[in-house]
């Protein structure tokens, strides 16, 4: 039975015909137009449907009479789709008709008779294949004569409408060329030329063309708002039934064996199951879900997921994320002010033509916008015949822009939301704008949130800065000590030499030895003025706001980089230094600066809470893959009732002037930023106290640590 | 006259060097420690006019010193000479306790430091 895909490509031309038929008339039964394709549709089913019976016939008899009623249906396809074609394109053409009507009238009552079908016999493989009689080449030439006349009607019109019309009859034509290919394959074998009728599935393609142009361009005045879900329904027939004709067809191209066919179609199966999966996904994104997107949905979406982000890169990046995908526009972007380069440029884009586009304050769309507030919505200008300015239409390019929509905050214009086309090609509605004007007026609520948020990052940065800076400065003596003496000296070697010479000190010495003597000083000024840039290098080294990035660290490396900048002061008051760091301790990955500044703070702290004599413990060591740092003391210790304030903001327990309190509310920060904890492990009144830092482990991956 | 006896104490060598490279080859007879201890011995054995030494060195207390040393008979004047800071609170209180002087640290130039310990030690 491998001819099945014969009758089969007739079922399912007559149930595509018969579903778009119907869908058509149910939109608006009274209008003449859609009654007038419904009854096309209805001859095309008609003859269809028959088809598929005459195919599947077993007896000659059977077979005859449905290939007769076959022809009927036939007879009436020309005269019926001239009939459509002429409501469509409002002409009259009174007498085609009634000529259509009288031929019609006669090839009715002649149908049953030979002379327009003789009989069926054994063609090719089919069993039942009619016999031309006299009457069939009139009717013939009739049908290929009403077609090409159809055609010309159309054609005609095509070249001198505009617009909308324009487009559905360019789908109508490209529809019905389609439909009469694959239907006037069904001649070839009533005149004996042995190609059987493969392309008679593309009669169905008419129905995919004309249910595109219902779609994109309200064909038949049909609001495409419900019955997308139907377009769906026929375009998935007629996938599946190509489908199914494909494997029907391999079986019968091997014919005789069954299970290689069922093999090959299973192979076929699973190779295409995917695509064709993706094509109706696809397809049904683009028909049927697409205006009916949720506003409900998009609502939630963006009140919960979206507008709650403080991050600003990530709240631009949803927003375009989240509207492409919930809105199924082709394309978004949002620009956002910057205020050093006085232009918007694109924050967050998806398929926008030419990211570098920026929006600069005297060009028309922000003039337009900054006055109006209001929205640019392409197709609504283009229907009211407002031509678009080339520099507002450049910019719409490059944007791939359908929609703009300012995003205003106070009566300023703090962004831009450009929104492409949608995937269906529908134009924006009025539901579309109700929603989208007052979300981007949210958006602009929640941008500037997120701008004022980094904003108070950057304000809490250079804070920590600037506590940063005032504990260096508070450093004096040791600095003073670290970086004038070396000057000093290599000062006081200089003026010794030129006095001793002056005074004639060195007059008993030769030339030769003065040099060697100068050499010699020479040498000590060097060292000396190394000593004091090396200190310089190491104290601007640690000042600098850090890159926020992480690096691998030796823990080892860096307690000895911060006991050098602190270590004199240390010294001075009588302060011992132990540093038991844990032999082949894993490096931390850390941002190196940041870390520098938490032991720098908490190895001050504790040496500011012994005051003079005692001792510092910097122990290190893992445990459990987590890196263990305690700063231990001898000092005051912390008195209960100071324990919980230990890391507020402006807390200190130093004499005014020496802290501001921002020490330990930072190095908690600065520590939680890079991963870690810190807390205080124990102390006690008169016995010392010991913080505690802990990390992760360093792991491989480059992480990037917020300033 | 003979010029003065002085005994640096100091813990950083490049400054004890610079001292003696100039009172050195002026005549003074200068003898120098880098520690607190060694420098009170040094003073003991030297019996020197002035003492030129840093306030603050490691192991060693800048008011304990100069009492041992005001205790001392002849006692030397005793010069600071430090880097240490605290508003001049510290000055106030050795210069009370019996300081000859106190001076900064860099030293502004030898030429003045060498006026100091004459005046010092002629005083």
């Amino acid at each position: 039975m491998g001819f099945l895909y014969f009758p089969y490509s007739g079922l399912i031309n007559a149930a595509a015909a018969l579903v778009v038929g119907f869908f058509v008339l149910s939109k608006n039964y009274k209008s003449p137009l859609n009654r007038a394709y419904a009854f096309f549709a209805v001859c095309v089913a008609f003859w269809a449907a028959n088809y598929f019976i005459w195919l599947m016939s077993k007896e000659y008899t059977t077979a005859l009479f449905f290939i007769r009623l076959t022809m009927i249906g036939a007879i009436f396809i020309p005269a019926a789709f001239i009939y459509f074609v002429t409501q469509f394109v409002e002409k009259k053409r009174f007498w085609i008709h009634v000529f259509n009507i009288a031929l019609i009238v006669v090839f009715l009552a002649l149908s049953y008779s030979p002379l327009y079908i003789q009989r069926v016999e054994q063609r090719l493989f089919f069993p039942f294949w009619p016999v031309p009689g006299i009457l069939f080449h009139f009717m013939l030439a009739y049908f290929v004569f009403g077609l090409v006349y159809a055609h010309t009607i159309l054609w005609k019109a095509w070249k001198r409408e505009e617009g909308t019309k324009k487009e559905q009859i360019k789908y109508i034509l490209f529809g019905i060329m389609t439909g009469f290919v694959g239907g006037c394959t069904n001649y070839f074998l009533w005149y004996n030329i042995p190609f059987p009728p493969y392309l008679n599935i593309l009669v169905s393609g008419f129905v995919v063309f004309v249910a595109y142009a219902i779609v994109k361009h309200q064909l038949m005045n049909i609001d495409v708002l419900i019955k997308k879900t139907l377009i769906f329904a026929s375009l998935f027939a007629v996938v599946f039934g190509m489908f199914i004709s494909i494997t029907l067809l391999t079986q019968s191209l091997i014919a005789g064996n069954r299970f290689l066919g069922l093999a090959i179609s299973s192979v076929i199966i699973i190779l295409t199951v995917r695509r064709i999966e993706n094509f109706l996904v696809n397809i049904t994104d683009k028909y049927l879900f697409q205006k009916k997107y949720n506003y409900k949905d998009l609502l939630k979406t963006f009140t919960t997921e979206v507008l709650t982000v403080l991050e600003l890169d990530k709240l631009v990046n949803l927003t375009v994320d989240k509207l492409t995908d919930i809105v199924k526009m082709r394309s978004a972007a949002v620009l956002l002010f910057d205020d050093e380069k006085q232009q918007f440029n694109v924050k967050a884009s998806r398929n926008i033509n030419d990211l570098s586009v920026t929006l600069v304050r005297p060009d028309g769309m922000l003039t337009f916008m900054d006055e109006t507030h209001g929205y640019i919505l392409v197709s609504e200008l283009k229907e009211k015949n407002i031509s678009i300015p080339d520099s507002i239409r450049e910019i719409t390019d490059k944007l791939n822009a359908e929609l703009i929509i300012p995003m205003v905050l106070h009566e300023d214009v703090i962004g831009v939301l450009s929104l492409g086309k949608k995937k269906s090609d529908e134009n924006y509605s009025q539901d579309d704008l109700d929603i989208l004007l007052p979300l981007a007026k949210t958006l602009a609520i929640a941008i500037s949130n997120a701008e004022l948020f980094v904003e108070l990052g950057r304000a809490q940065a250079e804070a920590s800065q600037r506590e940063k800076l005032a504990v260096i400065g508070t450093l004096s003596a040791g600095i003073n000590h670290e970086i004038c003496n070396p000057l000093g000296i290599a000062r006081g070697q200089c003026e010794a030499f030129l006095l001793n010479l002056k005074d004639g000190l060195y007059k008993t010495k030769t030339d030769e030895e003065l040099i060697e003597k100068a050499k010699g000083i020479m040498a000590k000024v060097i060292k000396e003025t190394d000593r004091a840039t090396a200190i310089t290098k190491k104290l601007s080294g640690f000042a600098k706001p850090s890159k926020g990035e992480a690096e691998i660290v030796r823990i080892d490396k860096e307690v000895d980089e911060v006991f050098g900048l602190v270590g004199y002061e240390l010294r001075l008051e009588k302060i011992e230094f132990d540093k038991r760091i844990q032999k082949d301790i894993p490096d931390l990955f850390v941002d190196k600066k940041q870390f520098q500044e938490v032991l720098f703070n908490l190895i001050r702290n504790a040496g500011q809470a012994i005051g003079d004599k005692g001792r510092i413990t910097v122990t290190a060591k893992e445990e459990d893959g987590k890196i263990f740092i305690d700063v231990q003391d001898t000092g005051a210790g912390i008195p209960e009732d100071k324990i919980k304030l230990l890391f507020n903001p402006f807390f200190t327990t130093k004499d005014p002037g020496k802290g501001t309190g921002l020490g330990l509310f930072i190095v908690r920060q600065v520590v939680e930023k890079n991963g870690g904890k810190i807390y205080l492990k124990d102390t006690k009144v008169g016995e010392g106290t010991t913080f505690r830092v802990e990390f992760p482990i360093a792991a491989k991956e480059r992480v990037k640590v917020s300033k | 006259m003979t010029k003065p006896r002085i005994v640096a104490i100091d813990d950083e060598p490049e400054f004890i060097d610079m001292l003696e490279s100039y009172f050195g080859l002026r005549g003074y007879e200068i003898n120098a420690a880098v520690r607190g201890v060694k420098g009170i011995e040094l003073v003991k054995e030297k019996n020197p006019d002035v003492v030129l030494m840093d306030l603050k060195m490691p192991g060693i207390d800048g008011d304990e010193v100069l009492k041992l040393l005001k205790s001392m008979s002849p006692s030397p004047k005793v010069i600071f000479i430090t880097a240490y800071d605290d508003g001049g609170k510290t000055k106030a209180r050795l210069l009370n306790m019996g300081a000859y002087a106190c001076l900064d640290k860099p030293i502004s130039s030898l030429k003045a430091l060498e006026e100091t310990v004459l005046k010092a030690a002629t005083n």
